[in-house]
C-alpha cells in the first residue's frame, strides 16, 4: 500500500482529493464537514457537486452529529460515496454495519489521527476559528487539547480502525517530515489512481503517538474514577441521573441508538392511571415524568458495550449529565467481559447475538 | 411505622425447568419462605434485562432467573442467550455501585425440587442481609 | 372442530372400563377420528388412579395428573360415555361387531342434576363407601367421590329406601330441579363397532380370612389401599393418619410386603408387581406426613424394577430413614392397647419380635370380580390365575379376534405399563377400522367466540380450595374477597374444586352472569391445569388465551405449609400479578400446520419394527432406518421363551412382514445426519454406508434405537472361556456349545453392572432372564447344579411362576450384598479354559461357600448407547441421568416426548422384555397416529409477532433464534416470524432493543403489569 505526502494542510488535501473523485467521477458524493457560509459554525454536510466542496473543512475539530449515524441512512442508496470521519464516527459506523443499519459497500472511508473535538457550546459561541491554531499545534505535538469533550480527552482509540485512507495529523507530524496520508485498503489504492501527490511507502507508525496514548489513558482514568462505584450506588446513580429531565436528545443523537422509536419512549412505557395510583399508593410520591432513572439503565443494558465514546450524548445534554462518561465506562467493563471493542471489526459479533457454551462458570 | 421486613424476591421461572422444579419442590413439600414470588416465562431467555431493572427499581429486594442447565434448555440454547444477558445486567450494576447481589441467575432443573427450595433458602437468607432494597424508599425512581 | 363421519362401525371401538387405561385407548383412538363409546360400571371414570395419594417414584398427586385426561376425555366430541354399564356379549365379526351394553337405572336424570347435593345431605340411608374402602360412610343417593367424571348422583337401588321398602322420596322432594327418576330402568342398547378394547382393570386382594396377620380381628391392621384412602388429603380423614383404636396418630408403621402376592397355597404364585413400590411410596409419604413416624417394610425381595425406581428406594432407606428387613411374618398378635406384636424370622433363622402401632398389609392385585363370567359372556379365554390370556409375541390380544385387552385386566401393571398398553391396544384394534385422515381445522365453531376487543377488562378471579390442599394453609375466602377489591375485578369467589366438572360449569355461568371477559383461576400449577381451564372458558364463548392462573398451592400452599399467614399474603401477590396479566391479555389465534402422513422410525429391532408395522397398517407410509445391516437388533440373541413359543420363529415373521410390507421402505446401515423440522413437517438427512445422503420428509419420529449389553470388566469377565454373559451364555443354549469337559457346577451372578455406582437402576430383565435359561438348562442337562447369586430376585408378574419352579427344581439361591460381592478366581490362572471358583456368602447359614464351577453366567446390565446423545440432541429431546430418553411424563405419557411428534419405546426408553417392547411399540404407533391421521393440528397462540413499524431489520432475533424461526425479510427489511416453527421462547423478543417484536400471551406490557402489581412498600413510611 503507497503514502502520500502532504505537502499543504492535511485538511486542505483532503478537500482536493474529495474534489477529485467528484471530478473524475470516481464518487457520485461525498461525506465531509463544511463551514457554514457567512458564519463562524460548521456542519456536516453531503456535496454531489465539486463547486460546493470550496467551504468544506474535512478535518476540523467539530462534531455537530456523528457522521456514523447519518451514513446509516445513506450508506445503501447505491451511490458511490466519499466520507470523512473521524475514528469514534467510523467505530460507531462499524457498529451499525453490524446491526445491518449501513453498508460498506459503496463507500470510500477516510479517516484521521484525532485530537478530540471541541463541544458545540464553543461551536456555538463562534470561538472554533480562534481555537484552532493552539489546538494544532498541541496536536502535533502528540498531546491533548485541553478544552475538548471530556471523552475525547480520554479517548484512546484516535487511530482510526478500517478506514480506507488515513490521514495522520497527529503526533508524527512533529518529525517534519509533513502529514501523510495513507492508503490502507486496494479500494483506496484504486480510487487515489491519477490522485495527484508524492507517492511514498510509508507505513503507518502508532508509536509515534505513545504520548498523546499516554496522556489519554491517564485522562481516562480520572474521568472514570469520577464516575465512582464506591459509597450507597443508588444515591450516586441519583446524584448522577437525577437531574434528568428526560428528553431523551441523549438517545436521538446516540449513533448507536439506532432503533425507529426508542422503546423507552414507546407505548410500552406509557403509564396509565393505574401505574399511578399503584405506584403512589406505596410511595406517596413519583417523579414525573416517570422513569427516567429506569431509562439510562436501560439504554445502559442495551447498547452500552458498543458506546464508541463520542460524547455527542453528554455534549447535548442540557442539565449537563455526564453520559458519555458513564457509557464509556460502563461499556467499556461490559465489553471487557467478551473481549469486545466496539467498532474494531466488522465481522466482531455483538455479544447478545453470540453466546460460548463455556463462559461465565460463576453464574448459575 | 415499622413492619417487620419481608423480602419479595421476583422470580422469573422457565416453564419447562424451574417452574416445574418448583412446582415439585411444593409437590415433595419442601418448604421455603414465601418471599419468592414466581413469574412462569416460556424460557428463561424470555427475560429482557429491562425487566430486572424494572423489578429492581420497583422495589424488588431480590430478582431471581431460573433456568434449565446449560446444554438442557427447552429451546436449545435460550439459557446461554439468559446467561449472557444477565452478565451485562450484572456488570452494569457493578458499574454503578449498584447491589448486583440482589440480581440472581440459578439453572434449576425440572427434578430439581430441592435445589430450588435450597436455592429460595440461600437467596432469601443472603436478601435478608442486605436489607430491604432502597428502591423501595426512593421516590425519585 | 370438523369430526369425521360418524356412526359407522368402520369407525368405531366400544371400550370396556374407564380406568386410566380405557381412558387413555379412548382418548387415541378419539384424536385419530375414531367414535369411541366408552362403557364404565361404576358412576365415575377414572378407576384406581383416582383413589391414590400419590404416585411413585415422582410423588405426583395422583389425582392431579389424572384429573386433566378425565376431563379432556369426558369433553372429547367423539367419546360417548355409557356409566353404570356393562357388555353383556359380543355377536358378529371382527370389524363388524354387535356389542349388547346394559345401560344400568341410575334414577337420577342426569341432564336436570346440577350435583348441588342437597339430596344426599337429606338421604337417610348411611352405607358404606365403596371408593373410600368403607372407611367413611356415603348415602344411597351420591356422588361416587367428590371430583367424579360425570358428576351427577346416582342412586343405589339396593339401600334405597323408597326402591327397597317403598317408603321415603326425600331426595325427590329435596331436589331443586327435579331430576329424581324412580321409575328409571335398567336398559340395553346395541352398538355396532369394528373392534373392542377391554380394560376392566383389577381387583385388590382381599385379606379377610388371611387369618395369621388379624386384618378385620385386629383394628389397627389395614391394607394397604386403605391406608392409601388415609394418607389421602381428600380422604376420610383429610391426610392425617390415625390408629382405629384410640384416634391417635400411629408411630410406628410396619409394612408387610407379598399379601395375596407369590402365593401358591392361594393360586397366588405371581408377583403383583407394583406392591413394593407402593410400600416405599406410602413409607416416604408417612414419613413426610411425620418425621417423627418409623416406618419398616418387611420384605422377601424388594422389586424396584422400573424405570428410576432403585433410586427412589434407594432415597427411601437412605434419605427417609425406612427400615427394610428381609424377613418372613410367622404372627402377629394385638396387645391390650391396641399395638400389634410382630414375631419374624430373618433367613437366617433369627426370630424377633417388634411391636408396632399399625401394620399396612400391601395386598397383590387379582383379577376383577366377575371376570370369569365376562370372559365367558365375551367368549374369551383366561389364564390360569384369572387373568385375560394373552401370549409373550401378542400382550395386547385375547384369544378372540378383533377383541384386544390393555391395563392390569392380563397381568398386573403400574400405571405407566398401563398407559402403554392402552395406547398398544389401539394400534391392534385401528387395523379393523377403516380410518381417513380428517382436518380438524376446517369447518365450522360450534361455538362463536365473543368479540372483546375494545372492552374494559371484566376479570373473574376463582380461587380454589382444592380440598384441603390449599385452603389448608391459605385462607382462601380471604383472598378471594382481596380478589374483589382490585382494579377491573368484576367478580370473585372461592370454590372447592376449580377442575371439577360442577366447577366448570359454574366458571361458565360466572362468565355468562358478569359479562366477563378475562378469567383468573388460583388453584394448583398452569402446566396440568391451564388446558382445562382454557378450554373451559372458550366453551363459554371466550377466547382460550384471555385466561391466567396463580399458582397458590404448589408454589404456595404447598411450600408454606407452616406460614398460613404469609402464605395467604402471598397467594393474595399472586392473585394480584395474575389480574394484573390478565388485564392486559388479548384474544389469541392458533394457525393450523399441515401434517405429514409419513412417519419415521429409528432403529430396526423389534421395537422399531412392531412400530413402524402399526404405523404401516394403518395406512400409512414409513421410513424404518437401521444402522446396521440386518433387522432385528437384540432379539436375534433371544431363543428361548418361559413357554414354548419360539422367539426366532416370532422374529423371522416379523422381519418378514416388514419387508415386504409395501407401505414400509427399510433403509439399512443408514444413519442420520440431521433433523430438522417440527411435528408434522420433519426433514431427516440420512447417509448410508456408500456415503450417499438423501432426504426425508415425514410427519412423526419414533426413537427405537434400543440398549445395548453393558460390558462388564468385573468377575474376570473376558480371561476364561468358563465365564460367559446371559446373552452368549442363551446361544449356548441354543447351539448346543458349551465349554470343553464335563458340565456340573453353574453358577449365576445377578446384577452385574446393575443398582450400584455408575448404573444406578435395574436392568429389569436380568433376574427372568437368568431364570429362563436356568430352567433351559435343567430341561438339557438335568443333573447340572445351578448356583444363584442375586440382591433381590425380581422376577415379576407370571414370571415368578418359573422362579418358584427353579427352586423347586433344586437350584441353590445365595443372597448377596453389594459390600459383599461373589469372589471369582481362575483355580489355574493361566489356562483360558480353567474352571472358576466361586466364593459367595450365604447368609442363612452364614459362613462363605466355595463352589469350583464349570460355568459362570454373568447377568451383565443393560446400558442404554452413547449414540442416544447425539440423537437426543438433533431432535431437542432429554435424557435422563442414565442416558436413556426420558418421556414427557412418567405415569401419564410414557411414550411421548414433551415435544410433538416425536415417541420412544422399547430399550431407548429403559430395560424392557419382549412383550414390554412389543406393547410401547405399539403405543409409540398409536400416539403417532393420533397426529398423523390428522390432514392439519393447530399451532400454539403463544408465538413472537413482529410489529414492523418499529423494526430495524438489525438481526439480533434471527440471530439468537434456534428454530429459524425468525429472519429478516432482505426485501423489506424487517423480521418475519415463521408460525409454523416458532416455539414461543421469547429468546428474539428479549433480545430485541427496538421493542419490535412481542411475544403473544406473554407480552413485555403482560408481563410489565404482572411485577408491577406486586406489592412493595418500604417498611417504614417515607
Amino acid at each position: 500500500m503507497s503514502s502520500i505526502i502532504i505537502d499543504t494542510s492535511a485538511s486542505r488535501k483532503v478537500r482536493e482529493l474529495l474534489r477529485f473523485l467528484l471530478e473524475s467521477g470516481k464518487i457520485d458524493a461525498a461525506v465531509t464537514m463544511r463551514k457554514i457560509p457567512e458564519d463562524s459554525s460548521y456542519d456536516l454536510a453531503l456535496i454531489t457537486d465539486a463547486s460546493n466542496l470550496d467551504e468544506a473543512v474535512p478535518i476540523v475539530p467539530v462534531m455537530t452529529v456523528n457522521a456514523g449515524q447519518v451514513l446509516s441512512s445513506i450508506s445503501t442508496s447505491g451511490k458511490k460515496i466519499a466520507v470523512v470521519l473521524k475514528p469514534c464516527e467510523l467505530r460507531a459506523f462499524v457498529e451499525l454495519v453490524k446491526r445491518e443499519q449501513g453498508s460498506f459497500e459503496n463507500l470510500l472511508t477516510i479517516s484521521h489521527t484525532c485530537g478530540g473535538v471541541f463541544p458545540l457550546d464553543l461551536v456555538a459561541a463562534g470561538k472554533i476559528e480562534e481555537l484552532l491554531p493552539k489546538y494544532e499545534k498541541i496536536i502535533s505535538k502528540g498531546e491533548v487539547p485541553a478544552n475538548t469533550r471530556d471523552t475525547c480527552r480520554a479517548c484512546e482509540h484516535f487511530i482510526p480502525m478500517n478506514a480506507d485512507i488515513t490521514v495522520a495529523v497527529a503526533g508524527d507530524c512533529e518529525s517534519g517530515k509533513g502529514c501523510v496520508m495513507y492508503l490502507n485498503t486496494d479500494k483506496a489504492e484504486e480510487y487515489a489512481e491519477g490522485f495527484s501527490g508524492e507517492r511514498g511507502e510509508l507505513k503507518f507508525d502508532p508509536s509515534a503517538l505513545k504520548k498523546m496514548l499516554d496522556a489519554r489513558l491517564l485522562e481516562k482514568e480520572k474521568l472514570f474514577a469520577s464516575i465512582t462505584e464506591d459509597g450507597p450506588g443508588l444515591d450516586r446513580l441519583l446524584d448522577t441521573f437525577g437531574k434528568c429531565i428526560g428528553c431523551h436528545g441523549c438517545n436521538s443523537v446516540c449513533p448507536i441508538c439506532y432503533c425507529l422509536l426508542c422503546d423507552f419512549e414507546s407505548a410500552n412505557f406509557d403509564y396509565n392511571l393505574p401505574y399511578f395510583e399503584e405506584h403512589l399508593s406505596r410511595r406517596a410520591a413519583l417523579r414525573l415524568p416517570p422513569d427516567t432513572i429506569f431509562f439510562h439503565l436501560g439504554r445502559l443494558t442495551h447498547m452500552s458495550f458498543s458506546c464508541v465514546g463520542c460524547g455527542m450524548c453528554s455534549d447535548v445534554c442540557p442539565v449537563g449529565i455526564p453520559v458519555a462518561a458513564v457509557f464509556r465506562k460502563t461499556g467499556e467493563k461490559t465489553a471487557a467481559l467478551f473481549d469486545y471493542v466496539p467498532g474494531r471489526d466488522v465481522e466482531e459479533s455483538i455479544p447478545v447475538m453470540v453466546y460460548k457454551e463455556e463462559e461465565f462458570s460463576d453464574i448459575g | 411505622m415499622k413492619k417487620e421486613f419481608t423480602p419479595r424476591i421476583t422470580s422469573f421461572l422457565c416453564k419447562w425447568c424451574s417452574y416445574t422444579g418448583a412446582d415439585l419442590a411444593g409437590t415433595a413439600r419442601l418448604q421455603y419462605p414465601t418471599s419468592i414470588i414466581p413469574i412462569q416465562v416460556m424460557c428463561s431467555s424470555r427475560v429482557d434485562p429491562v425487566f430486572l431493572i424494572k423489578a429492581f427499581l420497583n422495589g424488588s429486594d431480590g430478582v431471581l432467573i431460573g433456568g434449565c442447565h446449560p446444554g438442557d434448555c427447552h429451546y436449545e440454547t435460550g439459557n446461554y442467550h439468559a446467561r449472557r444477558r444477565f452478565a451485562i445486567v450484572k456488570s452494569v450494576f457493578d458499574s454503578l455501585g449498584l447491589e448486583s447481589k440482589r440480581l440472581k441467575l440459578s439453572w434449576i432443573s425440572a427434578s430439581e425440587g430441592p435445589k430450588f427450595a435450597r436455592v429460595a433458602n440461600e437467596y432469601t437468607e443472603e436478601i435478608m442481609k442486605l436489607g430491604e432494597n432502597p428502591t423501595r424508599k426512593s421516590i425519585f425512581l | 372442530m370438523k369430526l369425521p363421519m360418524k356412526d359407522n362401525k368402520k369407525n368405531s371401538v366400544l371400550v370396556l372400563g374407564a380406568g386410566i387405561a380405557g381412558i387413555q385407548a379412548s382418548l387415541d383412538l378419539a384424536e385419530m377420528g375414531v367414535e369411541v363409546h366408552l362403557v364404565e360400571e361404576t358412576p365415575t371414570i377414572g378407576g384406581r388412579m383416582p383413589q391414590l395419594d400419590k404416585t411413585f417414584p415422582t410423588n405426583d398427586c395422583s389425582m392431579c395428573i389424572l384429573a386433566p385426561k378425565m376431563s379432556e376425555c369426558v369433553r372429547h366430541p367423539l367419546i360417548t360415555l355409557h356409566i353404570m354399564s356393562g357388555l353383556k356379549n359380543i355377536s358378529g365379526t371382527p370389524g363388524n361387531f354387535i356389542c349388547s351394553v346394559i345401560e344400568r337405572a341410575k334414577y337420577v336424570d342426569p341432564v336436570k342434576c346440577v350435583a348441588c347435593g342437597l339430596c344426599e345431605e337429606k338421604c337417610p340411608v348411611k352405607i358404606e363407601d365403596e371408593f373410600d374402602v368403607g372407611l367413611r360412610k356415603t348415602k344411597a343417593i351420591s356422588r361416587y367421590f367428590l371430583q367424579s367424571i360425570p358428576s351427577e348422583y346416582t342412586i343405589n337401588k339396593n339401600h334405597c329406601l323408597y326402591l327397597t321398602k317403598g317408603v321415603c322420596k326425600l331426595c325427590e322432594k329435596v331436589c331443586p330441579t327435579g331430576a329424581i327418576n324412580y321409575d328409571d330402568q335398567d336398559k340395553e342398547i346395541e352398538l355396532n363397532v369394528g373392534a373392542v378394547i377391554l380394560a376392566t382393570g383389577i381387583d385388590p386382594f382381599d385379606p379377610i380370612g388371611f387369618g395369621q396377620f388379624g386384618y378385620h380381628r385386629y383394628s389397627n391392621v389395614v391394607t394397604s389401599l386403605e391406608f392409601e384412602r388415609m394418607l389421602s388429603a381428600s380422604g376420610p380423614f383429610g391426610g392425617h393418619v390415625e390408629k382405629a383404636s384410640d384416634g391417635k396418630p400411629p408411630k410406628r408403621l410396619a409394612f408387610i410386603q407379598c399379601v395375596g402376592s407369590r402365593d401358591e397355597g392361594i393360586n397366588r404364585n405371581y408377583c403383583s408387581s407394583a406392591c413394593c413400590m407402593f410400600a416405599i411410596k406410602q413409607s416416604i409419604i408417612a414419613k413426610e406426613h411425620s418425621k417423627e413416624l418409623e416406618a419398616t417394610i418387611f420384605y422377601m425381595d424388594i422389586r424396584a424394577f422400573g424405570k428410576d425406581f432403585d433410586k427412589y428406594y434407594d432415597k427411601a432407606e437412605n434419605q427417609y430413614g425406612v427400615q427394610f428387613k428381609r424377613s418372613k411374618i410367622s404372627e402377629i398378635k394385638e396387645l391390650s392397647d391396641g399395638s400389634l406384636d410382630l414375631k419374624y424370622t430373618y433367613e437366617n433363622g433369627d426370630i424377633q419380635h417388634e411391636t408396632f402401632d399399625m401394620v399396612i398389609l400391601s395386598i397383590g392385585l387379582q383379577p376383577r370380580l366377575g371376570s370369569r363370567e365376562l370372559s365367558k359372556n365375551l367368549d374369551i379365554r383366561l389364564n390360569r390365575f384369572g387373568f385375560c390370556r394373552t401370549d409373550t409375541f401378542h400382550p395386547l390380544k385375547t384369544t378372540r379376534e378383533g377383541v384386544f385387552v390393555c391395563g392390569a385386566m392380563n397381568s398386573p401393571k403400574d400405571i405407566p405399563e398401563s398407559v402403554i398398553s392402552a395406547s398398544g391396544a389401539v394400534a391392534n384394534a385401528v387395523k379393523y377400522l377403516e380410518l381417513e385422515r380428517y382436518d380438524p381445522s376446517t369447518g365450522s365453531e360450534e361455538i362463536k367466540e365473543k368479540d372483546v376487543t375494545g372492552e374494559r377488562p371484566r376479570v373473574g378471579v376463582f380461587v380454589c380450595h382444592c380440598g384441603i390442599n390449599i385452603a389448608g394453609v391459605v385462607d382462601v375466602k380471604n383472598v378471594a374477597e382481596f380478589a374483589k377489591g382490585l382494579e377491573n375485578v368484576e367478580h370473585s369467589e372461592d370454590v372447592m374444586y376449580a377442575c371439577s366438572t360442577d366447577c366448570l360449569e359454574t366458571i361458565k355461568q360466572r362468565i355468562e352472569e358478569h359479562d366477563l371477559n378475562r378469567v383468573v383461576v388460583a388453584a394448583c400449577t398452569p402446566r396440568t391445569h391451564e388446558p382445562l381451564f382454557r378450554d373451559t372458558i372458550s366453551e363459554a364463548g371466550l377466547n382460550p388465551y384471555l385466561f391466567e392462573m396463580a399458582n397458590i398451592r404448589d408454589q404456595c400452599s404447598w411450600a408454606h405449609m407452616n406460614e398460613p399467614e404469609m402464605a395467604t399474603e402471598k397467594s393474595k401477590d399472586l392473585v394480584e400479578m395474575g389480574v394484573g396479566k390478565a388485564r392486559g391479555l388479548v384474544p389469541l389465534a392458533r394457525l393450523p400446520i399441515d401434517i405429514d402422513p409419513e412417519a419415521l422410525v429409528i432403529g430396526g429391532g423389534l421395537s422399531g419394527m412392531t412400530a413402524a408395522l402399526a404405523i404401516a397398517d394403518a395406512g400409512h407410509d414409513v421410513y424404518l432406518i437401521e444402522r446396521e445391516d440386518v433387522l432385528g437388533g437384540n432379539m436375534r440373541d433371544i431363543f428361548f421363551n418361559f413357554n414354548d413359543s419360539d422367539p426366532q420363529e416370532f422374529l423371522a415373521e416379523t422381519i418378514e412382514k416388514v419387508e415386504n410390507h409395501d407401505r414400509i421402505r427399510v433403509l439399512m446401515n443408514s444413519i442420520i445426519e440431521e433433523i430438522a423440522g417440527f411435528v408434522g413437517n420433519f426433514r431427516t438427512v440420512l447417509k448410508n454406508s456408500a456415503g450417499e445422503r438423501e432426504e426425508l420428509t415425514h410427519g412423526a419420529v419414533i426413537v427405537a434405537t434400543g440398549g445395548n449389553e453393558h460390558e462388564t470388566a468385573e468377575y474376570l469377565y473376558g480371561e476364561s472361556s468358563r465365564i460367559v454373559t446371559q446373552k452368549e451364555f442363551e446361544r449356548m443354549l441354543h447351539e448346543g456349545k458349551f465349554p470343553p469337559g464335563k458340565l456340573k457346577e453353574v453358577v449365576m451372578v445377578q446384577c452385574v453392572g446393575s443398582r450400584e455406582e455408575g448404573r444406578m437402576y435395574c436392568s429389569r430383565i436380568c433376574c427372568s432372564k437368568a431364570v429362563k435359561n436356568a430352567l433351559e438348562l435343567r430341561k438339557r442337562k438335568a443333573r447340572v447344579n445351578i448356583y444363584f447369586a442375586y440382591r433381590d430376585v425380581r422376577t415379576y408378574g407370571f414370571a415368578e411362576e418359573y422362579y418358584s419352579e427353579l427352586r423347586d427344581r433344586g437350584a441353590l439361591f445365595f443372597r448377596y450384598t453389594l459390600e459383599n460381592k461373589p469372589l471369582v478366581s481362575k483355580i489355574r490362572p493361566d489356562d483360558p479354559d480353567s474352571r472358576i471358583r466361586v466364593t459367595v456368602f450365604d447368609p442363612v447359614l452364614e459362613k462363605d461357600v466355595v463352589i469350583d464351577a464349570d460355568l459362570l453366567v454373568l447377568a451383565t446390565a443393560i446400558d442404554a448407547p452413547e449414540e442416544n446423545l447425539k440423537l437426543a440432541k438433533m431432535l431437542k429431546v432429554p435424557l435422563n441421568s442414565d442416558g436413556l430418553f426420558l418421556e414427557a411424563h412418567v405415569k401419564l405419557r410414557p411414550v411421548d416426548f414433551a415435544t410433538d411428534g416425536i415417541f420412544v419405546c422399547g430399550l431407548a426408553h429403559g430395560p424392557k422384555d419382549m412383550s414390554e417392547s412389543l406393547a410401547q411399540a405399539k403405543a409409540a404407533g398409536s400416539r403417532a397416529l393420533t397426529f398423523l391421521k390428522k390432514k392439519s393440528i393447530l399451532a400454539e397462540g403463544t408465538i413472537a409477532e413482529v410489529r414492523t413499524d418499529r423494526c430495524t431489520g438489525c438481526g439480533y432475533c434471527e440471530e439468537v433464534c434456534a428454530y429459524t424461526a425468525i429472519e429478516v425479510d432482505p426485501e423489506e427489511g424487517v423480521a418475519v416470524v415463521n408460525d409454523a416453527l416458532c416455539k414461543g421462547c421469547g429468546a428474539c423478543v428479549a433480545s430485541c432493543r427496538c421493542g419490535a417484536l412481542d411475544l403473544r400471551g406473554f407480552t413485555n406490557g403482560q408481563l410489565f403489569s404482572v411485577f408491577d402489581s406486586l406489592e412493595l412498600e418500604a417498611s417504614e413510611g417515607i
